[in-house]
């Protein structure tokens, strides 16, 4: 993580008809970090990853990434579900250099990067096989190999481990961590799970419906790297009744 | 390891596995089970239809029917073999004629499917018309199409065209419609412009259903063929032929050629569903065949990484 | 007691023989239920020709004879020999050239009477077309005629085009069993047109146009002079109903004789019986009124048939392949049922 300021949000608000789903909002983010986003449904989080990515104009402030506006423009960040959205009819290998199909052509360079990242993340034997072979972990595995290749600074995650069982979800955790270290991006991560956001984050952002607002910003001061030790470590449950309270409070 | 389907491991997948085409069937291993899947697709139809064969010798000659009613299955194969020479000809032009007739019309219907899905306005003033031309019984509109433009192989190549269209608008205006959201706003995050999304995503998640259209299209443009003959064609035509030995009593004629009829039904339908194969590797196999100009790369590539 | 029991025997004796005798008197005792026959015409719907059977059925010529005979059309015109055939009509409306073919392939129909007498098929076409007999090879060579694709058109053109010097490769036959001869003539997607002149002079007087359609009679033109329709029967109908044949005959002679003695009040009726028939008032008076000379012969006949018309139509079939073998006329025809 360095010092420099990747991400800016001044100001930015959305409202849908009558509700504020998100009251103005300022944000800044460090290059490198990984920032956790939690709260209930309603709180403006999805929202907020819709205005960062471009697909929704912000009702008022701007968006500011590595310094430059892009506010309301496309094609400047990472993106991710819960759902995979690998396209049936390509083969892994082909999913996985989808962005470079959709903007520019496919070279044998970006073939060749795709090769090259499945086989470090375990998946090399499996880029002639189509998604409909895959186990959900797997394909969530090759969505992330799709947005990392994209080369985008900043990885906007919504969920991506929602649908995955208990088990499978710790494995990716793991996984995504050392993926995050091996490459040096700035992550925003969504999620429901409070142990998921304590896991993985350096800084905590807590948000509350109605409006749609951020409540707290808690740093996370645990030591990387994390382990299995790490859920069980007496700051981390600080941390998570610290959360739970704010969630909890905040939702009557 | 329980829960396999999430457990982030992958299922063991054999390097091969074949499905059938009428569903998803078992997986099987590589030789034995094409065998058997073949044998399960071809066979099974193949025997039912040489029952109803059977069953046909046996209610006529069982019953008594005079061959001017109905004749035996030899009789009509017979009818159709002597006369071959001047049946082929026929038979080549009622081809050339659902060719002509279903591509137009297939083509017409993609075009119109997609102008529909994309300019909301047209949808709404069109697309009633179009189910009002799919009322219009067809035979009332070879007759004008017949005055207009004379007894010639254009208008039945339209009437058949008119017929294949509208099930190929309709699929691929639904398969349109109903692209995942989620998947276009994934593109629209990339920076795709939208004629990339349209190509790369909208077009593919369309396949499905309009080759749905394409063979419901396909099992009506020989009958719509052969109406048209009927109505529209210069002189010789195989619907001409039949409804020459209907009047002459030939009905061993009649039933060999509306058995000939059937049968380019049938093949057409077969070839449409082959083109399906063809072009939807993905909903029958798990790995994808290595297209030629990856060979070299791939292997290139796999040293290198193997370094 | 013993009274009473033969009292029972006797009345049931009585009872018994009194309805043995009224079984055996027949449809006599029962005169009040006429006789039903179904008659199949030879075109899916009803025109002027039915004329006679809609008179016999108004002026009570076949109540007369005790018959109650209800019409119905087959769903294309090669449909009415099947019906004869299965039985699901009795008696039926036939061209002649559908009987030989019928009873080349083994179905035993059989004529019982001539409707008309003469050939009256012709070729047509517009006004100020030039056709004769002797310019007929150059206004042919090269033209389109139309044709229904019925075995009668089949069987004449042969003719023509023998005495006009072409082959059917000189010149375009266009088949079109579901079309009309004379829109597809006069929108000029045809040449000539193929069909008789009681139909097609007031279907031109109904169309409005100007001037007179041209005719060149198919008889002028190398066909035979043939008789075109007759009324026909199966065989075992006419073994086992050969009453109801000549009952029927009876009363439509009657009404064919009524009819031509008053045209204009039988066409009249026709109209009246089939209202959606599709034809102007107009058009089945002109019909019927072109149609009355042809069905007497040179002897003011009606109905009789000659050996020789049979053998002359066996024989013309067999020329042109229409069909395999020539049998002896009165394979084809009987006029025993005559009136």
């Amino acid at each position: 993580m360095t010092d420099n300021v990747l991400l800016e949000l001044r100001d930015v608000g959305k409202v849908f008809v009558e509700t504020i789903a998100l009251s103005p909002t300022n944000l800044a983010v460090k290059e490198g970090s990984f920032v956790a986003i939690v709260g209930p449904s309603g709180c403006g989080k999805s929202t907020l990853f819709n205005v960062i990515a471009g697909l929704l104009r912000p009702d008022s402030g701007e968006v500011r990434l590595a310094d430059q506006p892009v506010t309301g423009a496309t094609g400047h960040v990472g993106y991710m579900l819960q759902k995979d959205l690998l396209v049936p009819w390509r083969t892994v290998e082909d999913n996985i250099t989808m962005a470079a199909r959709l903007t520019r052509r496919v070279t044998a360079d970006d073939r060749a990067e795709a090769r090259r990242v499945a086989v470090q993340y375990g998946l090399g034997d499996f880029l002639r096989h189509y998604p409909s072979a895959l186990s959900g972990g797997m394909r969530q595995r090759v969505a992330f190999m799709r947005t990392l290749v994209t080369h985008q600074q900043l990885l906007l995650l919504d969920e991506p481990f929602g649908a995955l069982d208990a088990q499978t979800r710790l494995e990716m955790q793991q996984w995504l961590l050392q993926v995050w270290r091996d490459t040096g991006r700035t992550v925003l991560f969504i999620t429901h799970d409070v142990d998921e956001s304590i896991f993985l984050s350096d800084r905590i952002l807590v948000m509350s419906p109605r409006p749609g607002r951020v409540v707290a910003d808690l740093a996370n001061p645990l030591p990387r790297p994390r382990d299995i030790a790490t859920l069980t470590d007496p700051q981390f449950n600080e941390l998570k009744s610290r959360i739970m309270g704010l969630l909890h409070g905040v939702a009557t | 390891m329980s829960g396999a389907r999430d457990s982030g491991v992958a299922r063991p997948v054999k390097s091969f596995t074949y499905r059938s085409v009428a569903g998803p069937g078992r997986e099987t291993s590589r030789r034995s089970g094409k065998w058997r899947a073949v044998a399960r697709n071809v066979g099974i139809p193949i025997l039912s239809m040489a029952l109803l064969v059977l069953t046909w010798e046996w209610i006529v000659v069982g019953f008594h029917i005079a061959p001017y009613i109905a004749p035996r299955p030899m009789q009509a194969y017979e009818a159709v073999r002597s006369d071959w020479v001047t049946l082929w000809p026929l038979v080549l032009a009622t081809i050339r004629e659902t060719i002509y007739g279903y591509s137009s019309g297939a083509l017409l219907g993609v075009f119109l499917g997609v102008v529909m899905a994309k300019v909301q306005f047209l949808q709404r003033m069109v697309y009633p018309v179009l189910v009002l031309s799919q009322a219009v019984p067809i035979i009332a509109l070879a007759a004008p199409l017949v005055l207009i433009l004379g007894f010639s192989v254009v208008p039945i190549v339209i009437i058949v065209a008119w017929i294949v269209f509208f099930p190929v608008t309709v699929n691929v205006l639904d398969g349109l419609s109903h692209v995942d959201q989620d998947l276009l706003n994934l593109a629209r995050v990339y920076g795709a412009s939208r004629w990339r999304t349209f190509v790369q995503i909208e077009i593919p998640a369309t396949t499905t259903p309009l080759f749905s259209g394409l063979k419901i299209g396909a099992t009506y443009a020989v009958t719509g063929a052969i109406i048209g003959e009927l109505v529209a064609s210069n002189g010789s035509s195989l619907a001409l032929y039949q409804e020459h030995a209907n009047s002459n009593l030939n009905t061993p004629a009649v039933y060999g050629t509306t058995i000939l009829m059937t049968i380019i039904g049938i093949s057409w339908f077969l070839l449409v569903v082959g083109a399906e194969v063809l072009a939807t590797p993905w909903q029958r196999r798990s790995v994808a065949r290595r297209p030629w100009r990856r060979r070299r790369e791939a292997a290139l590539t796999t040293a290198q990484v193997e370094n | 007691m013993r009274f009473n029991r033969l009292g029972a025997l006797a009345a049931a004796g009585s009872l018994l023989a009194t309805s043995v005798v009224a079984l055996a008197a027949g449809p006599s005792a029962s005169a009040a239920s006429p006789t039903k026959i179904t008659f199949a015409y030879d075109f899916p719907g009803p025109d002027f020709e039915l004329t006679p059977l809609v008179v016999a059925q108004d002026q009570g010529f076949f109540k007369a004879a005790g018959l109650q005979v209800s019409v119905v059309f087959p769903p294309n015109t090669s449909t009415t020999t099947k019906m004869l055939a299965t039985g699901s009509a009795g008696i039926g409306f036939l061209t002649t050239t559908d009987m030989g073919v019928a009873v080349d392939v083994g179905v035993p129909v059989l004529s019982v009477a001539n409707y008309s007498m003469r050939n009256n098929w012709a070729l047509f076409a517009k006004p100020g077309t030039k056709l004769t007999a002797a310019n007929l090879k150059s206004a042919l060579k090269g033209k389109k005629i139309f044709s229904y694709g019925d075995t009668w058109t089949e069987a004449m053109l042969p003719f023509v085009l023998k005495k006009a010097g072409l082959s059917t490769s000189q010149v375009k036959i266009i088949t079109d069993p579901t079309g009309n001869d004379l829109t597809d003539l006069l929108a000029g997607k045809v040449d000539f047109s193929t069909s008789t002149t009681n139909y097609e002079i007031p279907g031109f007087q109904g169309s409005g146009q100007k001037g007179q359609l041209t005719q060149l009679l198919g008889t002028a033109a190398g066909a035979p002079d043939i008789p075109i329709w007759v009324y026909a029967v199966t065989k075992s109908y006419a073994n086992a109903h050969g009453a109801n044949v000549k009952a029927f005959l009876t009363a439509v002679k009657k009404a064919t004789a009524w009819a031509a003695k008053n045209p204009t009040k039988a066409a009249a009726e026709f109209t009246k019986a089939y209202p959606k028939s599709g034809y102007t008032p107009a058009y089945n008076q002109a019909g019927w009124k072109l149609t009355i000379p042809f069905l007497t012969n040179t002897h003011g006949q009606y109905f009789t048939q000659t050996s020789a018309q049979w053998s002359t139509l066996s024989k013309a079939l067999k020329s042109i392949k229409l069909i395999s073998k020539v049998q002896s006329p009165s394979t084809y025809f009987t006029n025993k049922f005559l009136p």
